[in-house]
C-alpha cells in the first residue's frame, strides 16, 4: 500500500531545477532506498518532505493528504520523521535529556498539570523515562544516558540521532546518510538498527552512498541523477541497469568499455 | 531532603529580613532585589533557556509600571486591578510583538527588540497629555489592604512592602521553576541547542517562543506595577537601556539556563552597587569597582556563580556535575 507519494515534483531555487518532475511512491513497511550521485537532489527530496522546503510545482501525499505546506512539526506529528545527512544533536544535554526531546509530541500534560505538578504529570514524566530507556537500549547506547551529546563518539552521536528519531513515534523514518563516516563494525551495527526499526512495523526511506549496505537491506530503490528520477526497482535490477551505471561512473566509463570490447 | 531542608532555611532566612536587618536602607535594597529577581527569572527563560537575546524587556517593565499607575492615578483604580492589568497588559503587547518577530533569530531580533523598547520609551516620554512626559507621574499611591473593622494593612511601611514583592518573586521563580521542570523546559533548551532538529521532531518552535516571550513579559509587567507602587512615581527612565544591561549582567554572573543563578545574580549585582557607595567610594570608583568585578568574573566565572558553586560542591561531594539540563549553552 502507498504510504507516500511524490507527485511530478520540481523544485527550482533561484535558476537551478534541483529536483525535476520527480514521481513515486513509499510503501507501507518497506525499505526503500534513494540513491544518486552527489548534487542529485536526494537531500532536498527529505528537506520537501519534511517541510523544509516547499515544491515550485508537484505534490506530496501522505496517506491520501497533501503535505506541501505543512510546518516541518505538523508533519512530525503525523509520524514522518528525518534524521539530518549533517550530525545533529543537542550537543549540551544530556543524551537522555535529548531522548525525552523526541517524545515531545507524546506529551499531554497541560499548563495547570505543570503548574502544580499534579500526579497525572508526575505520573508521565515517569512513563517517558521509561520509554527513553526503552529507545536507548534498543538502539544500544543504554549506558550512555548521562553523558553529554557532544561527548559521544561518532558513531554514538549517530545513532543518538536515530534514537532522538525513534523517540518522536515515526510512521515514516527518513535516514539521511546514517553510516556514512562509519567503520565496518559501527556500519554492521546500524544496518541491523535499521532492520529492526523495519521490523517494529515502520518504513523506511533511506539515502546513503554506501553501496553494500544499499543493496543488502534495500526493498526498492529508487535512482536520481542531476534532480531527475532514471531508474526504480528491486536492487538486482537496479544492479545491472545502464542508466544508473552510467549515472554513477559517468560516459566516459562507458566509452573506454566500448573501446576495451573493439 | 537535604533539598528540602535547604529550601526551608532559604525560605526562614528570606522571612527574617525586615526582622534581622531594621534599617530601613536595607529593606529597600532587599525590595529592588526582589523586584529585580522577578524581572529576569523571566527573562532568563527566553536568554537563558532558549539562548535568544532580547533587549527590550525593560519594555516590558515600564509597561507594566505605566498600565498600573496610570490607572491609579487618572481612574483611581486600585493597586490589586493595575497590578494585574498591567502585567496583562505587558502579556498583550509582548503577544502582539512576538507575532512580528519570533519568526527571526540572531542579530535581527536582538536589533527589534532594540527599537521595540525605544518606541516605547518615546511614547511615554513624548505623550504629554497622558504620561506627563520627562517630569513623570507621581502621586501613585501605596497599595493598602483593608478590611473595615477587621485589617488594614499599609504597604506604604517598607517592611510590608517587602513581603508583597517576597510573595511575587516567590510566584515567579515557581512558575518558573515548574515550566522548566516540565516539557515546556525541555522544548526551549532544544530550541537553543538545535533548532532544525526541535522542529524535526515535533516541536512547534515558534509557539515555545511564544510561551517565554510571553511569561517573562508578564512577570515584567508585574515587577513593573510593584515598582511604580512602591516608588509612587514613574518616568521615562524605566526604559533606559542601562536597566537591560544589569539584567543581562544579573543573568549570565549567575548562571543562565539555571533557576537559582539569576535569583542570586539579582540579589548580588543589586546589593553590590549599594554596598560600595556605602563603605565611601566616589561614584566614579564604585562604577569603576563594578566594571573591574564584572570583567574578572566574565573571564574566570563565565558559566555563572551558581553553576560554579554547584560544581565545586559536587565536586566535594565526589559526585557527578549538576543534572545535565541546568547546563548553560
Amino acid at each position: 500500500m502507498s504510504l507516500l507519494r511524490l507527485q511530478n515534483l520540481t523544485v527550482r531555487f533561484g535558476g537551478v531545477t534541483a529536483v525535476k518532475d520527480v514521481t513515486f511512491e513509499v510503501l507501507e513497511g518497506e525499505i526503500l532506498s534513494l540513491i544518486g550521485p552527489n548534487g542529485a537532489g536526494k537531500t532536498t527530496i527529505f528537506n520537501l518532505l519534511t517541510g523544509f522546503a516547499r515544491p515550485s510545482e508537484g505534490d506530496i501525499l501522505y496517506r491520501g493528504s497533501s503535505l506541501v505546506g505543512r510546518a516541518t512539526h505538523e508533519i512530525s506529528d503525523l509520524g514522518i520523521i528525518r534524521t539530518f545527512q549533517k550530525t545533529m544533536v543537542f550537543p549540551t544535554i544530556s543524551v537522555m535529556a535529548g531522548t525525552l526531546v523526541g517524545l515531545h509530541s507524546s506529551v499531554r500534560a497541560g499548563g495547570w498539570d505543570i503548574l502544580w505538578n499534579s500526579r497525572r504529570k508526575r505520573r508521565e514524566e515517569a512513563a517517558l523515562l521509561a520509554r527513553a530507556r526503552e529507545i536507548l537500549a534498543f538502539t544500544g547506547i543504554a549506558d550512555k544516558g548521562d553523558v553529554l551529546a557532544r561527548n559521544l563518539s561518532y558513531g554514538e552521536q549517530r545513532l543518538l540521532e536515530i534514537a532522538v528519531g525513534m523517540a518522536a513515534n515515526p510512521q515514516v523514518f527518513l535516514l539521511d546518510e546514517p553510516v556514512s563516516g562509519m567503520n565496518a563494525e559501527e556500519t554492521a551495527r546500524v544496518r541491523r538498527l535499521i532492520r529492526a526499526i523495519r521490523d517494529r512495523g515502520v518504513t523506511i526511506f533511506l539515502v546513503e552512498h554506501n553501496m553494500n549496505v544499499v543493496m543488502d537491506i534495500s526493498d526498492r530503490i529508487v535512482v536520481l541523477d542531476h534532480g531527475e528520477k532514471i531508474a526504480e526497482g528491486r536492487p538486482e535490477t537496479i544492479q545491472r541497469s545502464p542508466e544508473v551505471i552510467r549515472a554513477y561512473l559517468g560516459e566516459g566509463y562507458e566509452r573506454a568499455r566500448a573501446r576495451r570490447r573493439a | 531532603m537535604g533539598r528540602a531542608i535547604a529550601l526551608a532555611a532559604v525560605a526562614a532566612l528570606l522571612l527574617a529580613v525586615p526582622i534581622l536587618f531594621r534599617d530601613p536602607y536595607v529593606l529597600h535594597i532587599a525590595i529592588y532585589a526582589g523586584i529585580n529577581v522577578m524581572l529576569v527569572s523571566g527573562l532568563n527563560l527566553l536568554v537563558g533557556y532558549m539562548g535568544l537575546l532580547s533587549l527590550g524587556h525593560g519594555a516590558f517593565w515600564g509597561l507594566g509600571a505605566y498600565g498600573s499607575a496610570l490607572l491609579a492615578v487618572k481612574l483611581g483604580i486600585s493597586f490589586w486591578v493595575g497590578l494585574p492589568a498591567g502585567a496583562l497588559l505587558a502579556a498583550l503587547m509582548s503577544f502582539l510583538l512576538g507575532n512580528l518577530i519570533l519568526r527571526v533569530r540572531g542579530h535581527r531580533f536582538v536589533i527589534i527588540t532594540i527599537a521595540f523598547q525605544e518606541i516605547t520609551r518615546l511614547v511615554h516620554y513624548n505623550w504629554v497629555e497622558l504620561t506627563n512626559g520627562q517630569n513623570g507621574l507621581s502621586g501613585v499611591p501605596s497599595p493598602v489592604v483593608a478590611i473595615p473593622g477587621l485589617l488594614e494593612i499599609n504597604f506604604f511601611a517598607k517592611e510590608n512592602f517587602y513581603y508583597l514583592v517576597l510573595a511575587f518573586a516567590a510566584l515567579t521563580v515557581y512558575v518558573c521553576y515548574r515550566l522548566v521542570g516540565s516539557h515546556v523546559g525541555r522544548a526551549l533548551v532544544a530550541i537553543r541547542e538545535n533548532e532544525s532538529l526541535a522542529e524535526s521532531v515535533g516541536v512547534n518552535t515558534f509557539r515555545y517562543s511564544m510561551i517565554a516571550f510571553g511569561t517573562g513579559a508578564f512577570f515584567a509587567g508585574l515587577a513593573g506595577s510593584l515598582y511604580a507602587h512602591y516608588s509612587r512615581y514613574v518616568s521615562p527612565d524605566v526604559f533606559d537601556f542601562i536597566h537591560i544591561v544589569e539584567m543581562l549582567i544579573m543573568i549570565l554572573m549567575g548562571g543562565r539556563g539555571t533557576i537559582a543563578g539569576p535569583v542570586v545574580g539579582a540579589i548580588i549585582f543589586t546589593a553590590l552597587p549599594e554596598s560600595l557607595r556605602f563603605v565611601g567610594l566616589s561614584p566614579a570608583a564604585q562604577w569603576f569597582t563594578l566594571g573591574l568585578i564584572l570583567v574578572v568574573g566574565i573571564l574566570y566565572v563565565p558559566e555563572g556563580i551558581v553553576p560554579r558553586v554547584a560544581r565545586l560542591l559536587a565536586r566535594r561531594r565526589g559526585a557527578r556535575p549538576a543534572a545535565a539540563t541546568e547546563n548553560p549553552a
